[in-house]
């Protein structure tokens, strides 16, 4: 196969083509130099601003002023100093003769029936080594995707007796919180090396008089307290934004609302069950307990959720 | 008609004041700031309780009683026991009267509305005096201040705010305290107006959609910290590139980035790839 030799004129600076863009070349080169210039002088005002002890606005704007002094300069530049063109390069055909081609093909798929045939012992070995290696692959799938959830997806912390705690630790007394008051709560003994986001619970004090959230939950609200998992049903965000006048929490994440006189059924937002609510009791010494653990998996659903 | 030359400068000159105005207004790391060393507890073994609630004189209750009746008694009741137009004020104590009035939020034109911040229509002095008409009908419900809380951040840790606002405040008013839109129609406000007497207020008695913090869930130091923390970093944010943008995030943030900085880069692509 031969390149087609393509012949090359000679450039000459009177064609037109060879003209740069700019009517007036002088003119332009002065305001590329002055762009250019501009550039100078930011980067060297950038570095001084950095020498004398720096102040990051104004380097900013120096290392900016730079950049963009030579960025247009050098634009301007190609854009109206250089020749303008167009330059046309012929290219030689791509393609290979037919002949070629054919060759090319016999040969290969001759040689290659012959290699295989010739050679069936090496040929079984690179097919057992890589069916082998194709087996070894899918292990991964038994034991490298990190242990099993196991019952962690059920249950959390919290168990008949655990003192609920705040963040640092301190257990709450049944006059700490106001009525219309919050606390975010957490199982004894599971806060600061032990901490688990499972078992974040927010504790409420929505009124002063007794409500039940319902049937069959008429002692989990001692002194009108209540608890629910903080971990919204829908995708696991914390739901802590509570509006003490409507009773309502709201999920930051998806809007969902939960009404927590009644429950924490959702009332709004794609939440598809409501919060697991924490039966509590108070201890002989005042303090708040839970008299059960949740008595379902807590958070968004899982594929063997029932 | 743009003569050549001056074409030549028009659009690397638009470019530059758009670009620049991106970077001046890039936010920088609100939060960054809030980690940073707090003025540090006294290491004194019994430190002076930061917050005193002064009680407010008798002599204001006459004239306190006038104003009630003037601006107060429509939707409240004469004698403050509230109607269907507006809650029972008796028994929230002079510091909830204080908050609401002081905070322009109250008198209210429409029942209905949610009561938003603006300037307060009374003078300070008159506000007080409503405020000890209130608090002289009946003794202060437990849980609710007494008196005027008067502040002393000197010995106020501004970590241990941050902390304490991360975990109590940041989820409505969020972490700039720019304040967000909860549900109903309601919102919580920007905490960037506050006073530090207002924040305590607003801390202690639980106004409108705002939960309650009594002293039992966080103390006298605990609320002096978050007020501090509220009146330092959260109202004067060290916007380390320029401007904050708000504080709202991604929406006023993606907005500049997409409109000036791809709109600047698109307006050079132009000038570049132009054929004259």
């Amino acid at each position: 196969m031969t390149a087609t030799p393509v012949a090359y004129p000679v450039a000459r600076f009177d064609d037109p083509h060879m003209l740069p863009l700019a009517k007036n070349p002088r003119r332009t080169e002065r305001v590329v130099g002055i762009l250019l210039l501009i550039g100078v002088a930011g980067f060297a005002s950038y570095g001084g601003v950095y020498w004398v002890g720096g102040q990051p606005q104004l380097e900013g704007i120096f290392l900016g002023v730079g950049l963009f002094g030579f960025g247009f300069g050098l634009s301007a530049w190609g854009k109206y100093l250089l020749p303008q063109g167009p330059f046309v390069e012929d290219r030689h055909p791509f393609a290979s003769s037919e002949e070629d081609i054919e060759a090319m093909t016999s040969a290969v798929v001759d040689r290659g029936t012959m290699v295989v045939r010739r050679r069936g012992f090496l040929g079984g070995l690179l097919a057992a080594g890589s069916g082998i290696m194709g087996i070894v692959l899918v292990f991964p799938l038994l034991r490298s995707l990190g242990p099993t959830p196991g019952k962690t997806l059920e249950t959390t912390n919290w168990k008949a007796g655990s003192h609920l705690v705040d963040a640092q630790g301190n257990r709450i007394h049944r006059a700490d919180l106001e009525v219309g008051g919050i606390a975010t709560v957490f199982p004894e003994g599971y806060t600061a090396d032990n901490f688990s986001a499972y078992d974040q619970t927010i504790l409420i004090r929505p009124v002063k008089y007794p409500f039940v959230t319902k049937p069959g939950r008429e002692d989990w609200t001692p002194d009108e307290y209540v608890a629910y998992s903080k971990v919204c049903t829908h995708a696991g965000c914390p739901v802590d934004l509570y509006q003490e006048q409507l009773y309502q929490l709201l999920c930051p994440c998806h809007q969902s609302l939960f009404d927590v006189l009644k429950g924490a059924q959702p009332v709004f937002g794609p939440a598809p069950r409501p919060l697991p609510q924490l039966p509590l009791k108070i201890d002989e010494a005042g303090y708040l307990v839970a008299s059960a653990g949740y008595d379902q998996p807590i958070g968004p659903g899982f594929w063997e959720r029932s | 008609m743009l003569t050549r030359r001056r074409r030549l400068f028009l659009l690397p000159a638009l470019v530059v004041v758009g670009v620049a105005v991106v970077g001046l207004l890039s936010p920088g790391a609100v939060a960054r700031t809030a980690a940073s060393t707090g003025t540090g507890a006294t290491n004194a073994l019994d430190p002076p309780n930061p917050i005193t609630y002064v009680k407010l004189p008798k002599s204001y209750i006459a004239p306190g009683e006038q104003l009630f009746l003037s601006n107060c008694s429509s939707c409240h009741g004469p004698d403050a026991s509230g109607t269907d137009n507006g809650p029972d004020l008796v028994g929230v104590g002079p510091a909830t009267v204080d908050f609401w009035v002081g905070t322009g939020r109250m008198p209210l034109g429409n029942p209905a509305a949610q009561p938003v911040q603006k300037t307060p229509r009374l003078s300070n002095k008159k506000i007080l005096e409503i405020a000890a008409f209130v608090g002289s009908l009946a003794p202060t419900a437990p849980g609710y201040p007494d008196g005027i809380p008067q502040i002393d951040l000197k010995g106020a840790s501004l970590s241990t705010g941050f902390s304490l606002f991360v975990l109590n405040c940041a989820a409505c008013h969020t972490i700039t305290g720019s304040g967000d839109a909860l549900a109903d129609g309601f919102s919580a406000p920007t905490l960037h107006k506050a006073t530090a007497v207002q924040a305590v207020e607003a801390l202690r008695t639980g106004p409108a959609n705002m939960p309650h913090f009594g002293p039992g869930q966080l103390n006298d130091q605990q609320v002096a910290d978050i007020v501090a923390y509220v009146t330092g970093p959260i109202q004067h944010p060290n916007n380390a590139g320029g401007l904050g943008l708000g504080g709202i995030g991604p929406v006023a943030e993606g907005f500049i980035g997409l409109f000036i900085g791809v709109g600047g880069l698109m307006l050079v692509a132009f000038w570049i790839g132009d054929r004259t």
